[in-house]
């Protein structure tokens, strides 16, 4: 008997195996190899367009990246993005998600409404919004209902006091859909009966969300948080197609910010520091946010 | 331990799109074979070209005359590959992808101020043997010392551009201008910076800027508005192109981009401009660029005209842009004899002239001119971007630190224009700080990777 089920473990451990190693070859092509080269070149002073001429540097790269006020500047609106846009979007999504998860009719057609702006492109979005939020009243939609209600019309893109905000805007609202469907899918495995029990117990709307509704979603919205914090540290599309990182570098963001050294200013050394850092940043954020959600032993 | 390990690996999967993502925002192939063989199977010279996606009358003259090379040169095959120019860094992009993984194709098209950058980092190979000296007297002083670096002529181009100062005479008169004294200006006495201020003042209104300055974040600033600087008393950067210090930070530099801020602190010109502003009658007047000609006599429902590039009134020096897309071959081109064969015919006199007018631009030959596709630029409007190309144009300045100075001087720009729009007023200290900036990056970027 337990050299059958040596066999049998043997033979699910090969069918393992076959099937594991197209994604790790694809895993090591495409995410360790690049990771690899990124903190190799970050040592040498690389021109991209004189791969010939890479001097090693050691930490001069890093030195360098660390008195950019650029950097930090990028540093300081990525973490406000970031810091920003997590709590709106996963707030927001939840909301969503609780008004279209009662299994009524109508409902589906709000589900989608709300989903859709996931199935579009965020070019697509962002140049969409930017024309939504063109300055003059003539073009842009928004400042056309403030000048229609005798307001002024507001820069949105290119005042620095509004341009993030504006970013953060769109980006919640494009970004909620798809949070909102994990947030239904939470709340369907938070079983009826203990709705039910709380209605015989004469629980309010308010108490079955704090009691029974919020504590269900525990692993969901970590979960929702830990995506959302993750992409939101990787935004790059919104400022690269609505602003170009401006006015006054108020959008420009830690990978928008290795972009332009990389590929713009030919910096590819420097740019993979950047890259490298960030990496660091990132993950140092992820073990950070995960502690603070782990359940206390 | 273990879960840590693997919130690492979590996280390196979702960050790895950021470690190579530079490229997913680069041009885009619309033909997916970007890499020609040396030679096809049955032993023919192959050849391929990148240039940017254009205009459908520009798609069909290469599709005819590459069909029209192919027929007649069975030993040297040539396909092109239109590379998306999305926005006005994308394509550049692409190329740089390409010279790291050395899989740039034979053939590729150039901005004309790149020609250094390329030459300076021997990205692209000397054409002097396909281009004599001779052959360079029948093209435009300004597209030849933009295609040379180091005394080498480099790239070859078979357009240039130009920019003029378009009015729309409806809104004018409107405004109480003189149309008539605008419209007899020459280019000995273009208008001044002042009359373009007290013109933009006049026509701004309710439903109309007055002018227009180009914000698109990208070479356009630095091409349309270097006359501005030129004419001021000082270009952005030296003649050796090897320093930017009290050149793009000088005193003339800050007058000049303090007057371009001012225009949009006094609401004159949008911070936001629409696309093609002008042409929807929402400013009155622009600097636009030569091609703007054939938008305006096929769209405009309004009268418009067309004069010199405006001068300082310091200085009264006419001084306009120019430079435009060239031909270079790269230094990963297996076959540089067939690819210099094929550019002495692609830019010879009537590829030349049928190209220019498909794409609406002025041609770099002055023998094309005498071609019926170019009747047209005998008579004004057109005959005006060539007299200006003739006599005021001046080339972008040739440093290989080019692309790094293009970058910084529009973000600069951007930053100048933005504050002036956002505090109605201009400050010139900031304006001096921004500067200041563009030029020691400049210094960074020349003195790391050029300086001997």
């Amino acid at each position: 008997m337990i050299k059958v089920n040596n066999v049998k473990n043997r033979n699910e451990g090969t069918s393992a195996a076959v099937l594991v190693t197209p994604s790790v070859f694809l895993l090591i092509a495409f995410l360790l190899v690049p990771m690899i080269y990124t903190v190799y070149f970050s040592v040498f002073r690389y021109q991209i367009m004189r791969p010939q001429d890479m001097t090693f540097i050691n930490f001069e790269n890093y030195i360098k990246l660390f008195q950019d006020k650029d950097f930090w500047q990028a540093f300081k609106n990525t973490i406000y993005f970031t810091v920003v846009v997590v709590p709106v979007q996963t707030a927001l999504a939840l909301g969503l998600a609780l008004l279209v998860a009662a299994r009524t009719r109508g409902v589906a057609f709000f589900r989608t409404m709300y989903f859709a702006p996931q199935l579009t492109s965020m070019v697509v979005i962002s140049i969409l919004w930017t024309i939504l939020y063109n300055s003059n009243p003539s073009t842009g939609l928004i400042n056309s209902m403030l000048k229609s209600l005798g307001m002024e019309s507001i820069n949105f893109l290119s005042n620095k006091k509004t341009a993030m905000n504006s970013i953060i805007f769109m980006s919640a609202w494009q970004g909620a859909g798809y949070q909102m469907m994990i947030f239904i899918a939470g709340l369907q495995a938070i079983p009826a009966s203990q709705y039910e029990a709380a209605s015989v117990d004469g629980a309010t709307a308010f108490q079955k969300l704090v009691y029974i509704t919020l504590p269900g979603l525990k692993s969901t919205i970590k979960y929702v948080v830990m995506i959302t914090m993750i992409q939101a540290m990787k935004l790059f599309t919104q400022p690269y197609v609505m602003t170009k990182g401006g006015p006054q570098n108020s959008t420009k963001t830690l990978v928008y910010y290795i972009y332009t050294e990389g590929f713009q200013e030919g910096n590819f050394g420097y740019a993979c520091s950047a890259a490298a850092v960030f990496f660091i940043i990132v993950v140092t954020m992820s073990l950070v946010m995960k502690r603070l959600t782990m359940p206390k032993d | 331990m273990k879960k840590n390990l693997l919130t690492i690996f979590s996280t390196v999967m979702a960050v790895s799109l950021t470690a190579c993502g530079g490229a997913s925002t680069t041009g885009t192939v619309q033909d997916q074979s970007t890499q020609a063989e040396s030679k096809t199977a049955d032993g023919a010279a192959s050849l391929t070209i990148w240039s940017p996606t254009d205009k459908e009358s520009v798609e069909k003259w290469w599709a005819e005359k590459i069909d029209e090379w192919n027929k007649a040169n069975p030993d040297i095959q040539v396909k092109r590959d239109a590379i998306d120019r999305s926005d006005s860094y994308a394509y550049d992009n692409k190329v740089a992808t390409a010279v790291t993984s050395n899989s740039l194709p034979d053939i590729f098209f150039v901005d004309g101020p790149q020609v250094s950058y390329y030459a300076a980092n021997d990205i692209i190979v000397p054409l002097d043997k396909y281009f004599t000296a001779e052959d360079l007297k029948d093209f435009v002083p300004s597209t030849v010392a933009q295609c040379t670096y180091d005394g080498k002529t480099y790239a070859i181009s078979a357009t240039e551009s130009s920019v003029a100062f378009y009015y729309n005479k409806d809104m004018l008169r409107e405004a109480g201008i003189d149309v008539d004294d605008i419209d007899k200006r020459t280019v000995d006495n273009p208008i001044t910076w002042s009359e373009l201020r007290n013109i933009a003042e006049k026509c701004t209104t309710e439903d109309h800027v007055g002018t227009h300055i180009i914000m698109d974040h990208g070479e356009g600033i630095p091409y349309a508005l270097e006359p501005m600087y030129i004419s001021q008393g000082k270009d952005y950067i030296n003649e050796t192109g090897d320093t930017a210090e009290g050149y793009v930070n000088s005193d003339e530099a800050v007058k000049t981009s303090a007057f371009l801020a001012q225009l949009i602190a006094d609401g004159y010109a949008n911070i936001e401009p629409i696309t093609d502003e002008f042409l929807n009658k929402a400013c009155a007047t622009m600097l636009g660029g030569s091609w703007d000609v054939a938008t305006l006599t096929e769209n405009a429902d309004f009268d418009w005209g067309v004069t010199y590039y405006p001068v300082s009134d310091d200085t009264k020096k006419a001084v306009s842009p120019c430079g435009d897309w060239s031909a270079a071959i790269s230094k990963d081109c297996k076959n540089v004899d067939a690819a210099g064969k094929f550019l002495q015919w692609l830019m010879n006199t009537d590829n030349v002239a049928t190209y220019a007018a498909a794409i609406a631009k002025p041609a770099t030959r002055n023998s094309s001119y005498d071609t019926e596709s170019m009747a047209a630029y005998k008579d004004y409007p057109l005959s005006l971007m060539v007299e200006q190309l003739n006599h005021t144009a001046v080339p972008r300045p040739r440093t290989p630190s080019y692309a790094s100075f293009s970058t910084k001087y529009a973000e600069a720009m951007s930053n100048i224009f933005s504050a002036a729009a956002s505090d109605h007023k201009v400050d010139e200290a900031y304006i001096k700080e921004q500067l200041d900036s563009v030029a020691a990056d400049f210094a960074e970027d020349y003195n790391t990777y050029y300086a001997k």
